[in-house]
């Protein structure tokens, strides 16, 4: 008798484990890092200081629910942008000639169909009729994590629509993503894995948000960024996002 | 009573030592940032067994490798990447579903080019991703697979020709069907255990038509066969259900292996090139009726060379009279097979040719020596310069400086190469050291300008003289007395580390040298069972002489000295024999029957001698030649009377070599068919080691004694590197509990090497450098996933240098620090001043890794050295540091000198922006301020030509990283430039000092009459904390 229930009792651990799927993965992530308190959210502004070797470069990254946003890198008190965008216009600042400059067309249409995704693609996957489905288990950082498959929007390249898929590694335990990975589909690093590892998380106006990234090749070189200051709903200059007009 | 109490105590021990031993410790969780580094090389790549195009786009292209994997172009063939790491790297075929271009790939592995050092396969997979994710679909058992086609109306029905096993009889070889996208297969056309199919042919307008060739062929260690009564051509007109023999014109008889391919433009026409008795009767064979009648055209030297080889025809797509055969150099017809001449020079030995769909100039052949492309249908051809494809046989290494790697390639040669050079290790950097098939390649112990190579079957063992470009043959030659001396393919070469002019070598008997090559002498009795049996090579290759010397058997292969003494001599022979001298070879033990569990006859691959005891040794046995894919390692402790296995059921697959750690005995690597394993326990549990290490066959490996890396000989990947694998010596049971654990490290040294870096192309492979930063390594038992982590570096006196991001993961984690202190804070321009950014390195000395996670601190004193070979001197070092840090402090001086000249910039601006019109005072000032920071800064232009002219800051900058770059003393010119832009900033400060006395204080005095405030300065040390 001892037998059976033991054994019916790990046939339902068993089934409850099976049962795990995509949607529940995402809604325990969701919940995991605050749930709906996301939805009072209208941007995200991180800072953080990169080390070039020494050289603190800091950096300046703004994400708003609307989908504008920017990075800007602040030294020897010249303002240098990266990926900006108004909702319109992606542009960003030349380093040589310090004068903004538009992304191509492509570039600036693939912006405009993932700025909605906020806080991340993941999370806004249904709102944005992105396709998601668990491949299975794997492991990251020795860490035994779900992946799924995250098919968004196609993208443009080069003027193509192309796949544009992404997969995440959710920890199992803690319920958050520690790496996605996404193939580079354009530039000199085309057909080579691309990975983001989230580290760090940390409470911040009842929200949790990795504070350290770390983005990098598969099995090459990656570049950690460490924020030192999450700031939720922050108020920006709506001028700073928009295409200066040199 | 004592008697039992002993027993009982006895026995405790056993068990406590047992517990000990067998603790296991599953590596692969804790591998972390231990990684693999490949540094290739691919000047001479090597061999591609397959090619497939994209249908519709030219810029896709697929490789697939004899030993390398799985590659994929999105450029049209110029650069490539790895796609398929995670498995099986000898590939048979890859075929791109038609229906599904851009995503569904199928990939069969095993290579069916059968030559001796070829790998095996273990099944089929398929990609729906482009190659991203991959799916084993079965037939694991087929060993080969050489040919995949796909219904391109049906894309679920899909037909696999399996070639099979190579070195043994197998059922699961024929053409195989699935109706379900590769769910179940079904047997639908089977020979018998000898015999496969070679090739598998559909017929693109319509499916149901195929064409089989089916070839009856056995490889054994000493011999090859190619040929018999059941190869033939088959052709099916029912999607498989039935087949018939179609040989109306071909030879009659005993065939060999057949090529077919069937031309796209015309699929009535087919071509068959058919190895068969009469030598007259084999060659190129076509028929313009479905197969229904052939007729004879061609039996050139190009169509009929080495079949089990070169047997792969392909027909350009829109012309069926132009047709390209793989072989020695390649040719092509373009009248339809009558005649045929060679394709554009390139490497030898050519297995497949491919053209692009859209564009039939654009052609691709797969040689031995990678993968070559051509723009002008096959005249001139260059090779893809980013394919390490490179199949080693061996390697050394050597204890210079950075350290280099020796070794030989299948058909590419003997090569040496840097384990480090400046902008990475380049095609430039290795030095070829020997022709042909190249082997095991050695330096000399003391005279690291002599080099030992050979060719196959020891043709030639040189010496090389690569200072003076001296060659010599060095070989062992019979004499007097001696039978014909058989040297195997692969034969084994070694130094010694007791005598450096001393020099192995074997036949079937082991040779030394004690004169570096000079004079050799036997030291022993013929070491092999010397079957006659197995000694017939002149006979080997079936319908096709095939004597290459490939087939050498009943020879030794592996010798190894103890390097703890040596009268200890190990040796082991191709067919199965491990004999031992302790005597220096005045007697040898053959130890083989004491191996239990080993079938007889089993190869002795590799020996290792330990360096803990000379009575321990390792013996690595392969049983492939056997059709035996089992791994067997064993272990004696005792000369070899006993033998101990430490295979475990984690290894899949047989194994070739072994390599123990020179400082842990529990720490072994295994290098496998399907990539590398490590214990940790001494062989109780074996770990895959998959970071950035591809599954690929490793034939040999050695350890870097100094640098404690482990140099890995793959065949098909080059080489690859696990640097410093000290970390896992010290990964004990203890340490996996603790949260964190710092490992020890050796002093860092401070590289003082400079380069202007390397001249690879965009398009080239270059190899990866080693690190020569400070490398922090540590170990997370668990992922630092949730709440803050950071790493800094303090000073002797507890102040912070520097802070690195630290590594998070579960297992090893290095954290590279570049021995710079923090950059200074440098004055605000208009434009960018880099070389005032620059971060010095710190001095020598001893520093604290400080790594703060969440509430708990972990501390750890590292030593940071000069680099001893540096010409400089101490006082040298000094007065380069003080310089530098008079130049970092005037640095930030002026920063801050910059910061309040913009204050009262500000000041000025703000005051005229609220009282408009015109103001003495506050003009004055506005243009004094401007005046001066203009001598300061660059104050207009751009970051490139369109700069402004270079003011104090530039100066500055450029003055201080030259002379804190360098690692010697200032020069006088340096000093005198210091001198003068002192000058200059003194007088900037006087002018300023000046203005407070005159304009600024005027523009004081109107702010103080307005009531407005003065501007906040904040002091200098608040103002270097400032964003």
């Amino acid at each position: 008798m001892r037998k059976t229930l033991l054994f019916i009792v790990l046939t339902g651990l068993s089934l409850v484990s099976n049962a795990q799927n995509a949607d529940e993965i995402v809604a325990k992530y969701y919940e995991t890092v605050g749930g709906n308190k996301w939805e009072a959210v209208t941007g995200i502004l991180l800072t953080a200081n990169v080390d070039g070797g020494g050289m603190k470069i800091p950096l300046e990254i703004v994400k708003m629910s609307d989908g504008r946003g920017y990075l800007k890198i602040n030294i020897q008190g010249q303002e240098i942008f990266q990926n900006a965008f108004d909702g319109v216009t992606s542009w960003s600042t030349n380093f040589m000639t310090q004068k903004a400059e538009k992304s191509t067309a492509d570039d600036t249409e693939n912006t405009k169909r993932s700025s909605k995704e906020f806080p991340d693609a993941l999370v806004s996957y249904k709102k944005l009729g992105y396709k998601l489905s668990l491949e299975g288990e794997d492991k990251i950082d020795g860490t035994a994590c779900w992946k799924l498959k995250l098919e968004k929007n196609t993208q443009l390249v080069e003027g193509e629509e192309v796949p544009n898929i992404e997969y995440y590694y959710i920890d199992k335990d803690s319920n958050v993503p520690i790496m996605m990975e996404s193939e580079i589909n354009s530039g000199d690093m085309k057909g080579k894995i691309g990975q983001t590892k989230f580290s760090d998380y940390q409470e911040v106006s009842g929200l949790i948000y990795p504070f350290s990234i770390s983005q990098g090749i598969k099995d090459g070189p990656s570049q950690p960024i460490t924020f030192e200051k999450v700031v939720i709903s922050p108020t920006v200059d709506a001028k700073t996002f928009s295409f200066p007009e040199n | 009573m004592k008697k039992q109490l002993f027993v009982g105590v006895s026995v405790l021990y056993s068990f406590a030592f047992l517990a000990q031993t067998n603790t296991v410790i599953n590596g692969a969780d804790y591998f972390g940032d231990v990684k693999a580094r490949h540094i290739g090389p691919a000047l001479m790549s090597g061999r591609v067994s397959d090619i497939e195009n994209h249908p519709t786009n030219s810029n896709i292209v697929y490789i697939g490798a004899a030993g390398g994997g799985v590659w994929k172009s999105n450029d049209g063939g110029v650069k490539f990447n790895p796609i398929f790491d995670k498995y099986c790297q000898s590939i048979g075929v890859v075929s791109i579903d038609p229906s599904d271009p851009d995503n569904t790939v199928w990939v069969g592995t095993g290579e069916v080019w059968t030559r001796n050092s070829v790998s095996i396969g273990d099944g089929i997979y398929k990609t729906i991703d482009g190659g991203k994710n991959w799916t084993k679909m079965g037939l694991e058992k087929s060993d080969r697979i050489s040919s995949i086609q796909i219904d391109p109306k049906n894309p679920n029905t899909i037909y696999v020709g399996v070639l099979g096993e190579l070195w043994g009889d197998n059922q699961e070889r024929g053409v195989f069907k699935t109706t379900d996208g590769g769910k179940t297969w079904n047997k639908i056309f089977y020979i018998n255990e000898r015999t496969g199919c070679s090739e598998l042919i559909i017929d693109p307008s319509n499916p149901s038509v195929l064409y089989a060739s089916f070839w009856e062929f056995r490889r054994s260690a000493y011999s090859f066969s190619s040929g018999g009564l059941n190869s033939a051509l088959y052709k099916s007109a029912d999607g498989g259900l039935t087949w018939n023999k179609i040989h109306t014109g071909f030879p009659t008889g005993k065939l060999g292996r057949i090529a077919v391919s069937i031309a796209p433009s015309n699929p009535s026409i087919v071509y068959a090139v058919v190895e068969c008795e009469k030598a007259e009767e084999k060659g190129l064979y076509r028929s313009n009726d479905g197969g229904a009648t052939w007729k004879f055209l061609n039996g050139d030297f190009g169509l009929t060379v080495r079949p089990f080889y070169f047997s792969r025809i392909t027909i350009d797509p829109k012309n069926p009279d132009i047709i390209v055969k793989a072989g020695l150099f390649g040719s092509i017809s373009r009248d339809g097979g009558s005649t045929f001449k060679s394709l554009g020079a390139m490497h030898s030995d050519i297995h497949d040719i491919s053209f692009d769909p859209s564009n039939s100039d654009k052609v691709f052949v797969a040689t031995d020596g990678g993968l070559y492309r051509s723009l002008n249908g096959g005249t001139t051809m260059e090779r893809i310069e980013n394919l390490p494809l490179s199949q080693f046989y061996h390697v050394s290494v050597d204890n210079q400086e950075p350290y280099n790697v020796y070794g030989g390639l299948q058909d590419n040669n003997s090569w040496y190469g840097p384990s480090a050079s400046p902008g990475g290790i380049e095609a430039r950097d290795w030095e070829l050291v020997g022709q042909g098939d190249g082997f095991r390649v050695y330096p000399h112990p003391t005279k690291p300008h002599i080099v030992y190579s050979e060719m196959q079957g020891a043709e030639a063992i040189w010496r090389f003289d690569t200072k003076e470009k001296q060659l010599r043959v060095v070989k062992p030659y019979a004499v007097s007395g001696d039978p014909k001396l058989r040297f195997n393919w692969n034969t084994p070469i070694t130094t010694s580390p007791h005598n450096p002019d001393r020099l192995f070598a074997g036949s079937q008997f082991v040779h030394v040298s004690n004169d570096m090559g000079n004079t050799w002498t036997k030291i022993s009795p013929d070491l092999s069972t010397n079957d006659k049996l197995k000694q017939n090579q002149v006979e080997s290759g079936g319908l096709s002489a095939d004597n290459s010397g490939a087939e050498n058997h009943c020879t030794i292969f592996t010798i190894a000295e103890s390097p703890l003494s040596e009268k200890v001599i190990w040796a082991g022979t191709d067919d199965g024999n491990i004999q031992v001298t302790k005597d220096g070879g005045k007697s040898w033990a053959n130890v083989t029957s004491n191996l239990k569990g080993l079938p007889l006859n089993t190869w002795c691959y590799h020996i290792e001698a330990s360096v803990f005891n000379e009575a321990i040794a390792y013996a690595v046995f392969t049983g492939y030649t056997n059709g035996d894919y089992l791994p067997y390692v064993y272990k004696t402790t005792d000369f070899g009377q006993t033998w101990m296995s430490i295979i475990t059921k984690d290894i899949p697959v047989f194994a070739r070599s072994i390599q123990e750690d020179l400082k842990n005995p529990n720490l072994l690597f295994l290098g496998t068919e399907l990539g590398l394993f490590i214990t940790l326990d001494g062989g109780a549990s074996w770990s895959k080691f998959e970071n950035n290490f591809p599954s690929v066959a490793i034939h040999c490996m050695e350890m870097h004694p100094k640098k404690n890396d482990l140099v890995v000989a793959t065949h098909g990947r080059g080489i690859i590197i696990l640097d410093d694998i000290s970390p896992l010596r010290a990964v004990t049971p203890e340490i996996l509990t603790k949260t964190l654990h710092f490992f020890d490290s050796k002093p860092f040294v401070m590289s003082e090497k400079s380069s202007f870096g390397g001249t690879s192309s965009e398009v080239e492979f270059v190899g990866q450098n080693p690190s020569d930063a400070a490398q922090i390594k540590y170990f997370l038992s668990k992922r630092h996933t949730f709440g803050k982590m950071t790493m800094e570096i303090l000073d002797s006196e507890g102040k912070l240098i520097a802070t690195c991001q630290a590594g998070k993961q579960k297992g090893i984690n290095t954290v590279e620090w570049y021995f710079n202190r923090q950059a200074p804070k440098v004055a605000k321009g208009k434009t960018l001043a880099f070389a005032a950014g620059f971060a010095p390195n710190v001095k020598a000395g001893k520093y604290t890794v400080k790594i703060t996670k969440g509430a708990e601190v972990f501390t750890k004193e590292i030593v940071v050295l000069y680099d001893p070979a540096s010409t400089f001197t101490l006082n040298e070092r000094i007065e380069q540091q003080t310089v530098t840090n008079d130049l970092f402090d005037m640095t930030q001086d002026l920063a801050y000198f910059v910061f309040v000249i913009d204050r009262w910039d500000d000041c000025v601006a703000n005051y005229k922006l609220k009282n408009p019109g015109k103001n003495k005072v506050a003009d004055d000032l506005d243009k004094a301020l401007d005046a001066l920071r203009d001598k300061l800064v660059v104050t207009k232009g751009d970051n490139y030509v369109g700069a402004g002219e270079p003011q104090l800051r530039e100066k500055l900058g450029q003055i201080y990283s030259t002379i804190g770059s360098y690692y010697g003393a200032p020069t006088s010119s340096q000093l005198e430039n210091i001198t003068m832009l002192k000058n200059s900033f003194a007088e900037a400060k006087a002018q300023f000092e000046k203005m407070k006395a005159t304009n600024l204080k005027a523009f004081e005095k109107e702010l103080t009459k307005k009531s407005i405030n003065l501007p906040i300065i904040v002091p200098f040390e608040e103002f270097l904390k400032l964003e």
